[in-house]
């Protein structure tokens, strides 16, 4: 903390680790930064007005001017988001696996409809309710976190994306390691782990996004 | 002298804690005298007794006051160096100043009357 930059960037580092909006952070740096300059002016560093502990002043001060924080909460969001995706998802593969021959039993294709187009409708048929299971369990199940709606909004376009980005690196992987039967085991594993890693991340990103602005308006300083 | 710290720890707890109950109304007080920075203020303190009063902890209090309405912030020139935000009372601040006093005095009537009745005649000279 050798300038008043530095403990600013310090100060902001922690407020936004404490979940105070972007809005309510201008004003406390500012305010923080005449103060630190003033004393500058008089010789004073910034080390001998905060002290070594800055983190622990900027969350005091966050307190005191009374700005309502933004609990990021990512293990409930993301816990509850992957409960209503995997529930999702297996609402969407049983319904491809009952409708599939019931839309073939019924319905006579004229064509022969391309494998891109076959490939999307199925995995679409599994995508959406999954996308869908995650997005109401956040809404229904975390009302009470602030900028929840953000969040599942967020999800709504970072679940699909994420989705579309791993699904050619796991294909590229089982295509790398081959239909090898003893390491059956080992691959699900790594295609599990590299999709839940690609969701999980979604997830996070999603909360992240939500609440760079604080996700929701509380009080704040006065400037 | 009113130090944070003293020469025990317990001491030194009990001297935070009085100073805790009190330090809104000194910079009340002090402000009333003179609007000023919260630098200004930090030094003032300590000048007139409250050592180890810090930055650290006067600019949350100030931060809470300006919250509540009882001090007001407006940025002077100063003459060297940046502009200086520089509080002053409110009428709200000035009339919570005025209750604060009037309640320490009474504090402090019944903390005095409490230990010279307690205190031993033997030790009385």
């Amino acid at each position: 903390m050798d300038t008043v930059d530095d403990a600013v960037a310090g100060a902001e580092e922690e407020w936004r680790a404490y979940g105070v909006s972007r809005q309510d952070r201008v004003v406390l740096a500012a305010d923080l930064r005449l103060d630190l300059q003033a004393a500058a002016a008089d010789g004073v560093t910034p080390e001998q007005i905060l002290g070594a502990d800055v983190r622990d002043l900027a969350r005091r001060l966050a307190d005191e001017a009374g700005v309502l924080r933004a609990q990021p909460e990512y293990g409930r969001v993301v816990r509850t988001a992957m409960a209503g995706l995997v529930l999702g998802g297996c609402a969407g593969f049983i319904v491809v696996t009952i409708g599939h021959p019931v839309m073939v039993a019924w319905f006579d294709l004229p064509f022969r409809p391309p494998l891109w187009l076959a490939l999307l409708v199925f995995c679409g048929t599994i995508a959406a309710p999954a996308v869908g299971g995650a997005v109401i369990a956040v809404r229904t199940r975390l009302a009470d976190l602030p900028g929840i709606r953000r969040t599942a909004n967020a999800l709504i376009l970072l679940l699909p994306v994420s989705g579309a980005v791993i699904t050619p690196v796991m294909w590229w992987f089982a295509t790398a390691v081959g239909h090898n039967p003893d390491l059956i085991m080992l691959i699900v594993a790594v295609e599990v782990a590299l999709a839940t890693a690609a969701l999980v991340g979604a997830i996070l990103l999603a909360r992240m996004w939500s609440l760079r602005d604080g996700g929701h308006r509380g009080t704040t300083v006065a400037a | 002298m009113i130090a944070a710290d003293s020469e025990t720890s317990a001491g030194g707890d009990r001297q935070t804690q009085l100073l805790r109950g009190a330090l809104d109304m000194c910079l009340l007080a002090m402000l009333a005298k003179e609007a000023t920075h919260g630098y200004d203020l930090v030094r003032r303190l300590d000048a007139i007794g409250f050592e180890g009063v810090g930055y650290g902890t006067i600019y949350p209090l100030l931060t809470r006051m300006r919250r509540l309405g009882l001090v007001a912030d407006e940025l002077h020139a100063s003459p060297a160096g940046p502009p200086r935000k520089v509080y002053a009372l409110t009428e709200s601040g000035r009339a919570r100043l005025h209750a604060w006093r009037e309640q320490w005095r009474r504090f402090v009537d019944t903390v005095n009357a409490a230990l010279t009745d307690t205190i031993p005649d033997s030790d009385r000279s």
